[in-house]
């Protein structure tokens, strides 16, 4: 015999915990529970039936899985937190009392709770730490960029944590602009959105990250965004992409974290302002690494690496720069650029001339350097802009151009300002496109060009063409040039969602889609008039022999019938072909849309029609489901068509 | 010793009264065993005749109560009593002599000792207490030896009081003016003058038990042996026993008990105590006049002791307590309650102190510790050498490091792992220069703004900006990453199964219709009836040639199947043609009609070859000619009312092919014939229990099989082959053994309302049609539910029926439509009917709600005839 099962001891009353009994459990405060909840990735789960996960009760409440919060009982950070409880009461007392010394000695030895092993238990992969890594890093754009006090009066954000938001996505974007690892870009109302392909491991898998940078605009805070949460969020997110960097930056053999130049710091330069460090061979000590890496250090991948980089620089002749002698052929090449870059030219060729000096690579060479990971055949479709050195007018945000040109292998000049360029011309004439975000009239353009030959273009066109894969014409007409209207933006994820749009690929196919419709159109009208003059006399086999005008044998009646009325035959023929026209007119626009598939998907739809009365009722109600969805869909596309064809119209109306 | 050793016995008796006579001195502030005292005398007295006991008991008595007053007049007259009272006595004070002495030297801590000793001295020394004696007296004056015993005993009362009268008066009054808790210490506390009375009251409380030997005793039970007698052993006065004053152990029981025996009770030996003598008039009369004291007895200063059943004299002490607590005073006579306060801690010069102990301070704790100093010079010898480094930084840990290697392993998929979704990816509806048609017009604009946030399928309002420099800041976008984040943490996750499958994998997989062709597809002939009356019931007759309608103008018109010609008619004038049925006999041409109350053979004779006139005639009305009865017929025979008329019409009637009328009640509803031509059954609904009846041709007999319907028929047939009726109800479908007479099958449709049903032609097949909208088949060979039901029609269903010769079916509807269904049915048992939808044939005008009414099969051709409410007929062909 079975063992008699008792009641809430399996099963859901088992596996599911109310918030309240987790509480309870874990002697913890509510907020500490929620910042346990947030760091931990420990979320509420709704059960299948709530009324045996709550034990008969059906009050509402929010379920946790009890072995998460079985687990969180031995969780380090939960005695931290009583730690920093204690140390609370500690300072309180002591700040309290005005022993001075005694708060100053306790603030010293204040509790820090790392998060490093959260990391590696959350993410036992480094793929599945890249995956998750789309709200980190949108998350740590919108920090960067926040006031001390979002919400006048609530939580402060550090200056700190701003600043190592800051930092971290400068290094993240230099990390990108290296290996060319950006792919898309999508310049959208709520900001930017861009996606890297990211190397998630030996077996060449790649993870794309999108992330999403706003507008450089002051954010509208809400009143009710509650920042403690968002900080812990950030707490965890900071150490994450910390750690995702390192790695990264491990494997492309650099120094993390990247020494800052404080001289470009102070001066505003953005991504510029690292200083990568190739990490020597022999120097590892010398780098701040862990013990840990010293054996990765040379592994037989990394030594496949070098072997293949040197085979590589050996092929590439003479465009591209070699590793080892990279300061004085990048120098060579183009100086302006390099001055353009990190405003020391002159130490840097200092540092060269001595060769005893041995420098460090700078960031700059070390960008241009080719990415030693990575195919050409990539290299070229990522780095489309290579031949090309841009020049960045001020109103254009130097924070999303600069890295997307860069990562696309193009050079960027900022300055000086458009005015003064025929100043300075060795710039002047290194300029190739200038990416301009404001009208001007053609005169003053080409009183600023001058004899050199420079593009015009409008931001979008980078975008456009990064997001093509391709470098596309720019030229007047096409709308890129300043002040010219811009063709659509168009997402470059759509292709991987649900409908596809041909009116979106060529004009010339647009066009073609309007001329048939004008031709239907005016079908239609001539139908319509003449169908309503007819429909008065019908008869209802006529009718029948108009709906289906296939169907012999209903025309064959019709014929008879009007043999009985009295009618010739050639009238009964026009008559029909009328009424056909008519019915057509009638019936519903969605199946005039599949006009071309209309006979053959009548009979079709007729035949699945009698099929389906031998379905069961609950794959009857499924299939129907199914259908209102696809519908759904279906009309979104169609009303999306419809309404492209209307504006089409207009347009050619108003041309005319 | 022989008087000692003849003591033993009742020593032993009387150990308990002891201590008392003892303890006398001792605590003689208390009255209580000056009490006992007296008791244990008045026992004595009437006991013993002799005058020396009784005087010892009185003057022992004399001496306790009133304080040791006459020592001196006891010694006299014990000095009569007893020779050897001399040697006592003397011993006893050199005794008490030598104790003071020592006493006077050595310090009270020594005591115990001493006293221990001087114990075992007293007892050595003799039993001589008076109580022991007095105990024996009352046990029995049996023992002549043991008198001699007693009176020894007695006489050594002596030497416990003696002690007494050589101390002070100061030590008596010291002794007595304290109460007798304090006594002990008291005595402890004075060095001198309580010493001797401690040492004589312990000499009485500590026994020779300290000995451990006991004494050996020629043994009682064993003749000749010896056994060991220990002795009692003495209570100390602290001692529970000691202050035990109720020597009678009865316990809380009414003293009446007792009434009727000698005894009052036990002592703690278990012996009796008997009851002490109540002395007559005249013996109180004498002691008064003898002892000048005994006037007490009778006064106000006596109490009774209920348990020792005697008059007990209170002291003055305790008359004193009385009067106090009578006056609600403290009953402590020495009670001081307006004592002066000792200002310990608070008068001069002590104001600071708190003298809580006078200990003086001990020099550890101003002098520093070595050992301490000696730790801390370890510290500072480290430090300066540099072991010790304070507030040095723990060694941390790099701010990050390399946690992920390339052999890390995910963890094992689990079904609570539930990751959360990422955002999809921004669509080109976000994009800040969309196309045009992503742009919203004024009507979605206006849905969007009146929706809720929830509710909005795009979070944003789809703008065009014609250059990137106007782009402005997203208002909402904080809010959107918030909100993110609290979905990441707050919204509760669950798996869902998507069911990622093409819809068109749910549909069945079906023979196509053109593979099962012929089937009826189109409308090929269509009978009109005159203003579109109705057509309530239409018939093919067995050679598929004529087709009979029956309409609401009560007429019932033959058609040439061909080309839908009307070819005859009726005019049976008894309301709507409720059915028309031919008889399947092919030798014949007999078609029934059923009006309300009657049903019409007719044939129409002038349509059809010679040997079917005449074969048909014949069997019409040979039981005219048979049988005078025209009339009525009912197989049971019972004379009451009959099932059924049989009426030969008028010979006018008879000529236009009006052959037989057969009058029934109610209205029948249906017609159906038994496969021979012979029998056919009708059903009218509203003929209670005559609903169903079957009418025999040949015969002109009716029979109602049914005494009792359940339920209200519907629809009855005839088994195919079998003798089998088949009665269909409301809800359900009975199969009766028309043989047997018996209940075959309950077929449970799941139907509300049966409206139509037939049976296959092989028989085990059955459809059922319903008011309700579906169709059930039913395999009999199955079960007795249905193998399939369908719904598909949207109205009711009026009619299903099976094709005579191929695997077709078909219903009709009040939705106008006729479906076709192609429905084989295998000879293997194994294998289930295949039932195929083939067409929806459409004509039929609805009116008034009504659509197809009925519909018949060409008996060999895949040909279909309808009835509709709109007054057509039609003929629907392949």
């Amino acid at each position: 015999m079975a063992k008699i099962k008792k009641r809430g001891e399996s099963g859901a009353a088992k596996n599911y915990i109310t918030r309240t009994q987790a509480l309870k459990k874990l002697q913890i405060s509510l907020s500490d529970f929620r910042r346990l909840c947030i760091l931990k990735g420990i979320y509420p789960r709704e059960p299948t039936n709530k009324k045996k996960a709550n034990k008969g009760s059906s009050a509402p409440a929010s379920f946790y899985y009890s072995k998460d919060i079985l687990y969180l009982l031995h969780e380090p950070l939960l005695a931290k937190f009583r730690e920093h409880k204690t140390f609370a009461k500690k300072l309180a007392r002591a700040l309290g009392r005005g022993e001075w010394a005694l708060a100053k000695g306790l603030e010293e030895r204040k509790p820090l709770a790392r998060l490093d092993h959260l990391v590696k238990e959350r993410y036992p992969t480094f793929k599945q730490a890249l995956a998750d890594l789309n709200d980190p890093l949108s998350l740590l754009c919108l920090f960067e960029r926040l006031p001390r006090d979002p919400v006048p009066g609530k939580t402060q954000v550090p200056h700190e944590v701003t600043a190592e938001c800051g930092k971290l996505v400068a290094e993240w974007k230099v990390w990108a602009i290296r290996t060319h690892a950006l792919r898309k870009v999508f310049l959208s109302i709520k900001g930017v959105y861009y996606e890297c392909e990211v190397p998630a491991g030996r077996s060449g898998e790649t993870v794309n990250v999108r992330w999403l940078e706003p507008w450089e605009f002051k954010q509208t805070v809400p009143a009710d965004v509650d920042f403690r949460i968002l900080l812990t969020f950030l707490d965890l997110y900071r150490t994450l992409t910390s750690f995702v960097l390192f790695k990264l930056y491990a494997d492309e053999n650099l120094v993390y974290p990247p020494e800052l130049d404080v001289k470009l710091d102070a001066e505003g330069e953005g991504i510029g302002r690292f200083k990568l460090v190739e990490r020597a061979p022999d120097a590892t000590a010398a780098a701040p690494t862990v013990e840990g890496d010293k054996e990765r250090k040379i592994t037989k991948k990394d030594v496949k690496k070098s072997i293949r980089s040197i085979a590589h620089s050996s092929a590439a002749t003479g465009g591209m720069q070699v590793d080892e002698d990279e300061e004085d052929a990048l120098i060579k090449d183009e100086p302006s650029a390099e001055e353009e870059f990190t405003y020391h030219p002159s130490k840097n060729e200092t540092d060269a001339s001595d060769p005893s000096n041995a420098p460090l690579p700078t960031y700059t060479s070390l960008l241009t350097a080719p990415s030693s990971s990575g195919n050409s055949h990539d290299d070229k479709a990522y780095t489309i802009f290579s031949p090309y050195t841009f020049y960045l007018s001020r109103e254009t945000s130097s924070r999303t151009w600069e890295f997307v040109i860069r990562a696309f292998g193009g050079k960027v000049i900022t300055h000086p300002s458009l005015n003064q360029l025929s100043t300075t011309p060795e710039t002047a004439n290194s300029i190739t496109h200038i990416l301009l975000d404001r009208p001007m009239d053609a005169s003053t353009m080409r009183a600023l060009q001058g004899d050199r030959k420079w593009t015009w273009v409008q931001p979008q066109w980078v975008a456009d063409c990064v997001n093509r894969r391709t470098v596309l014409p720019s030229g007047e007409g096409s709308g890129y040039e300043p002040g010219g209207v811009l063709p659509p933006h168009v997402s470059p994820w759509d292709e991987e969602g649900r409908d596809d749009r041909p009116w979106l690929g060529t004009e010339a196919q647009a066009a073609a889609g309007v001329a048939q419709d004008e031709e239907e159109d005016e079908d239609e009208e001539m139908q319509t008039e003449e169908g309503t003059t007819a429909t008065a006399e019908m008869t209802s086999a006529m009718r029948a022999a108009a709906e289906n005008p296939d169907d012999e044998t209903l025309v064959h009646q019709a014929e008879l019938e009007a043999e009985a009325a009295g009618t010739d035959h050639a009238v009964f023929r026009k008559q029909l072909a009328v009424a056909v026209r008519a019915a057509k007119a009638s019936a519903p626009s969605s199946s005039k849309a599949s006009t071309s598939t209309a006979p053959a998907g009548k009979t079709a739809a007729a035949e699945e029609d009698l099929r389906k009365i031998m379905m069961t009722g609950k794959k009857q109600r499924l299939y129907e489901k199914m259908q209102y969805s696809n519908n759904e869909r279906r009309q979104e596309a169609d009303k999306l068509a419809s309404k492209r064809q209307a504006i089409e119209k207009r347009k050619k109306k108003a041309a005319k | 010793m022989p008087p000692k050793r003849s003591q033993t016995a009742p020593r032993s008796a009387g150990s308990k009264r002891n201590p008392a006579s003892k303890a006398t001195p001792s605590t003689a502030v208390s009255g209580k065993p000056a009490v006992k005292r007296s008791r244990d005398d008045d026992r004595d007295a009437p006991s013993h005749g002799d005058e020396v006991s009784l005087f010892a008991g009185k003057i022992n008595g004399g001496d306790n109560g009133k304080g040791k007053k006459s020592a001196v007049t006891a010694e006299v007259e014990e000095d009569e009593d007893d020779e050897e009272f001399e040697i006592d006595t003397g011993s006893s004070n050199g005794d008490l002599e030598d104790f003071l002495d020592r006493d006077a030297l050595e310090s009270p801590a020594d005591d115990e000792d001493e006293e221990d000793e001087e114990g075992d001295d007293d007892d050595e020394e003799g039993y001589n207490t008076s109580d022991i004696e007095a105990m024996e007296n009352a046990s029995g004056d049996e023992q002549d030896d043991f008198d001699d015993a007693s009176s020894v005993a007695s006489s050594s009362i002596a030497p416990s009081t003696m002690p007494d009268s050589n101390l002070t008066l100061d030590q008596l009054i010291a002794r007595h003016s304290y109460k007798p808790d304090e006594n002990f210490d008291i005595h402890v506390s004075q060095a001198t003058g309580g010493r001797p009375l401690v040492g004589d009251a312990l000499t009485g409380k500590f026994s020779n038990a300290k000995e451990g030997t006991g004494k050996l005793v020629p043994s009682k039970f064993v003749k000749g042996a010896m056994m060991r007698e220990y002795d009692d052993i003495e209570a100390g006065y602290g001692s529970e026993s000691s202050t035990e004053e109720n020597t009678n152990t009865i316990g809380n029981v009414p003293i009446e008990w007792y009434d009727d025996l000698p005894h009052i009770g036990y002592d703690v030996s278990g012996r009796k105590i008997m009851r002490p003598a109540k002395g007559d008039e005249l013996d109180k009369f004498l002691a008064t006049v003898e002892d000048p004291d005994s006037w007490q007895v009778l006064s106000p200063t006596t109490a009774e002791d209920k348990l020792l059943q005697k008059q007990v004299q209170l002291s003055d002490k305790e008359l004193d307590i009385i009067r106090r607590l009578q006056n609600a005073e403290n009953p402590d006579a020495d009670f001081d309650p307006y004592q002066e306060t000792i200002e310990w801690f608070t008068g001069k010069g002590n104001e600071m102190t708190m003298p809580l102990s006078a200990a003086p301070e001990p020099k550890r704790r101003f002098v520093p510790s070595k050992w301490e100093h000696k730790k801390v010079m370890k510290i500072v010898k480290a430090i300066r050498e540099g072991r010790i480094v304070p507030n040095r930084p723990a060694a941390e840990k790099p701010k990050v490091y390399g946690i992920w290697s390339n052999d890390d392993v995910e963890n094992p998929p689990h079904a609570m792992y539930m990751p959360a979704p990422q955002i999809p990816p921004p669509r080109t509806v976000e994009s800040y220069n969309p196309p045009e048609e992503y742009l919203f017009d004024e009507g979605e604009k206006r849905e969007w703004e009146q929706q809720e946030k929830e509710d909005r399928k795009l979070d944003f309002m789809p703008q065009k900006h014609d250059a990137l420099r106007h782009v402005p800041g997203y208002e909402n976008f904080v809010q959107e990453r918030f909100e993110r984040c609290l979905d990441l943490y707050l919204a509760p996750r669950t798996r869902k199964v998507k069911l990622n499958i093409d819809p068109e994998s749910l549909v069945p997989k079906l023979p196509s219709p053109k593979e099962l062709r012929p089937f009826p597809t189109n409308c090929a002939v269509q009978y009109r009836h005159p203003a579109n009356s109705r057509v309530r019931c239409v018939s093919v007759d067995a050679r598929g040639e004529w087709v009979a309608s029956g309409s609401e103008d009560g007429i019932v018109r033959v058609w040439d199947l061909g080309n839908g010609r009307e070819v005859w008619r009726w005019n049976l004038k008894g309301g709507p043609v409720q059915a028309v049925e031919w008889s399947p006999n092919k030798e014949e041409c007999i078609l029934s009609a059923a009006v309300a109350g009657r049903i019409y053979l007719l044939a129409p004779l002038a349509l059809i070859s010679p040997h079917v006139a005449q074969t048909t005639l014949t069997h019409l009305n040979t039981a005219f000619s048979s049988s005078s009865a025209s009339s009525t017929n009912n197989i049971s025979g019972k004379p009451q009312v009959p099932d059924a008329k049989w009426v030969r019409p008028s010979e006018d009637e008879r000529d236009r092919g009006m052959m037989v009328i057969v009058e029934v009640q109610g209205t029948p509803k249906q017609v159906t014939w038994h496969r021979k031509g012979d029998y056919f059954a009708t059903v009218a609904v509203d003929a209670a229990n005559k609903s169903v009846l079957i009418h025999q041709l040949s015969k002109h007999q009716t029979q109602s099989p049914f005494k009792r319907t359940k339920g209200s028929v519907q629809r009855v047939a005839f088994h195919p082959h079998k003798p089998h009726f088949f009665v269909a109800t409301q809800r359900y479908v009975r199969i009766y053994d028309l043989v047997g007479q018996q209940l075959l099958k309950t077929l449970m449709t799941g139907l509300k309302w049966i409206s139509s049903m037939d049976i296959h032609p092989l028989g085990d097949n059955l459809i059922v049609g319903s008011y309700d909208k579906k169709l059930c088949w039913f395999d009999l060979d199955l079960s007795t539910k249905p193998y399939k039901t369908l719904r598909y029609h949207t109205k009711a269903l009026r009619s299903v029926a099976y094709h005579r010769a191929y695997p077709l079916f078909a219903s009709a509807s009040d939705d106008g439509s006729i479906h076709i269904f192609h429905g084989t049915v295998y000879t293997d048992l194994m294998q289930n009917p295949l039932i195929v939808p083939l067409k929806v044939l459409r004509g039929h005008q609805i009116k008034d709600g009504l659509g197809v009414l009925d519909l018949r099969w060409h008996p060999t051709k895949p040909w279909l005839i309808s009835s509709g409410a709109d007054g057509e007929v039609r003929l629907w062909s392949s």
